[in-house]
């Protein structure tokens, strides 16, 4: 009985003794919170609930703030700052139909939508610059550092085996970049006609979707015109993916049916060396002729020479795989980072809608065309069908090549043919990227 | 300024289609050159050497158990 009293009574006065300690900081901490309170008004209820319905996005939505700036610190419409941007959710929701209904390049029309989603937010600013989409955006988008590092991934992915049996194939690829300069002419041709107002820049920017290669096209809209990157991007993503659609017409439309049954001559086994080889000869090309181009033909080379030295499997398993999946992320956020209603919902966006379509087809025929050319030539004749392919698409574009082909003879593969000319379209579109560059210098 | 625009696009496109074909003629140039000594000079181990010397050892073997099966049987 003493010894619980003793003990009861250490335990009384050890309290008092911390709860002494900790008065003296209550004190403290009452003062701090007193200093406080005075940029703190206490408000009645009523005046709390109506300032939290003020800062509700339905209220955003309905009445624009004056004072809200857009991604870039500008002044922007009352327009874009309400029904722009419910507009551009409906948009966004239907990128999401067609990634997923539709199968349309889910992998980065998924996170374009819905970074195109989070940009038109009103009040939180997440496409500003200090919102976490603007942050992407300057890590790695502004400095054109995402599109390069995709490239390597798709040159770790690439076999130029096919080009390497048949190099003659590679005019193809470049026939189909008249898409890119052909929608260029359109282009200019348009403003010149007072419907838009394009600069020689932008014009540039729009035609390189005729390349049909989507590292390509947001590298160059960056670097010429980044007020125009969303729209570039989303309608070079968005044909890329429609290419089984937009393609076949043309095709047909362009050829005999003999032509289209034109079987090639097998192709010959290319060896390691030259396999190579290839990547370091091609880049010197690019060193010797047009160094503009190296940014993009260095990358895809790095990535390719990696693949193809067969020494350093995990580099090209992480470039191939992990790498490319996670700046893919990154890259579509970015990108859909520009989709903020007050970039995106402007009439250039149309023009450069229908631009890009015309590119693409202009690009598919004149592939088509050029192997006709080519079948004029003594030698190997080559199916005219492989001629689409040249647009890159890679590898899209082969296998609607192959495709059709089937259609007209079961028997007759084309899909190795037209790899030889889809791969070849990359590298000439990353040429056309190097000369348009080059021209703004 | 305003009318040569097009003009403009025009040469643009020249200098454009010029330069991607001369890079691919180049290139095919080089590709056909390198296929070239690569097979003259470091031709790969012929694998298509080694399938008919195991042919030749099937018909040989063919051959021997015949000759043992005929062997036995008479």
């Amino acid at each position: 009985m003493k010894n619980i009293l003793m003990k009861l009574l250490a335990l009384f006065m050890l309290f008092t003794f911390t709860s002494a300690l900790a008065n003296e900081h209550v004190t403290a901490d009452a003062k701090m919170s007193a200093h406080q309170e005075e940029t703190y008004h206490t408000k009645p209820f009523s005046e709390m609930v109506g300032g939290f319905l003020k800062s509700t996005g339905v209220n955003a939505f309905l009445n624009p703030d004056p004072e809200e700036m857009n991604a870039h610190g500008e002044e922007m419409s009352d327009f874009h700052k309400s029904w722009g941007r419910i507009i551009m959710i409906i948009i966004t929701f239907f990128l999401f139909w067609l990634a997923i209904k539709k199968g349309f390049e889910p992998l980065l029309l998924l996170p374009i939508a819905f970074g195109g989603l989070l940009a038109n937010i009103p009040v939180a600013g997440i496409a500003g610059e200090h919102g976490f989409l603007g942050v992407i955006y300057n890590m790695g988008l502004s400095n054109e550092m995402f599109p390069i590092i995709i490239f390597m991934g798709v040159g770790a992915m690439t076999d130029f085996g096919p080009l390497l049996s048949n190099p003659k194939t590679a005019l193809l690829g470049g026939a189909a970049q008249f898409g890119i300069f052909g929608t260029l002419v359109g282009a200019v041709a348009l403003s010149q006609a007072g419907f838009v107002d394009f600069t020689l820049q932008q014009a540039s920017a729009i035609s390189i979707i005729g390349g049909a290669d989507g590292p390509t096209s947001i590298f160059i809209a960056t670097k010429l015109a980044p007020e125009l990157l969303g729209a570039i991007a989303v309608a070079s993503y968005s044909y890329m993916a429609m290419v089984p659609i937009i393609q076949p017409p043309i095709m047909k439309a362009l050829t005999t049916d003999a032509e289209r049954k034109i079987k090639m001559t097998t192709l010959r086994h290319v060896s390691r060396l030259e396999k190579l080889v290839f990547p370091i000869m091609v880049l010197t090309l690019a060193i010797l002729v047009l160094p503009e181009s190296t940014p993009l033909i260095g990358a895809f080379m790095f990535g390719n020479f990696l693949k193809e030295s067969g020494v350093v499997e995990r580099l090209n398993d992480t470039l191939q795989n992990s790498l490319i999946n996670i700046v893919t992320i990154f890259l579509g956020l970015g990108v859909g980072s520009k989709l903020a209603a007050d970039q995106f919902l402007v009439p250039d966006t149309m023009f450069i809608m229908a631009l890009g379509i015309i590119a693409f087809s202009v690009g598919t025929a004149s592939g088509v065309l050029m192997a006709k050319v080519m079948n004029m030539f003594p030698g190997h004749k080559v199916n005219p069908l492989i001629g689409s392919a040249g647009v890159s698409a890679v590898p899209m574009a082969a296998r609607v090549s192959n495709k059709v082909g089937m259609e007209y003879d079961r028997s007759n593969m084309l899909l190795m043919h037209a790899m030889g000319p889809n791969v070849a379209g990359v590298i000439g579109s990353a040429v056309a990227a190097g000369v348009l560059i080059s021209l703004f210098q | 300024m305003e009318t040569n625009l097009i003009l403009e696009g025009f040469k643009f496109m020249g200098l454009g289609m010029g330069t991607v074909f001369l890079f691919l003629i180049i290139m095919i140039v080089c590709m056909n050159l390198m296929s070239t000594i690569i097979h003259k000079f470091f031709p790969e181990p012929q694998p298509s050497a080694t399938p008919p010397a195991q042919k030749d050892n099937k018909k040989i073997i063919a051959a021997i158990t015949a000759a043992i099966s005929h062997h036995r049987q008479g």
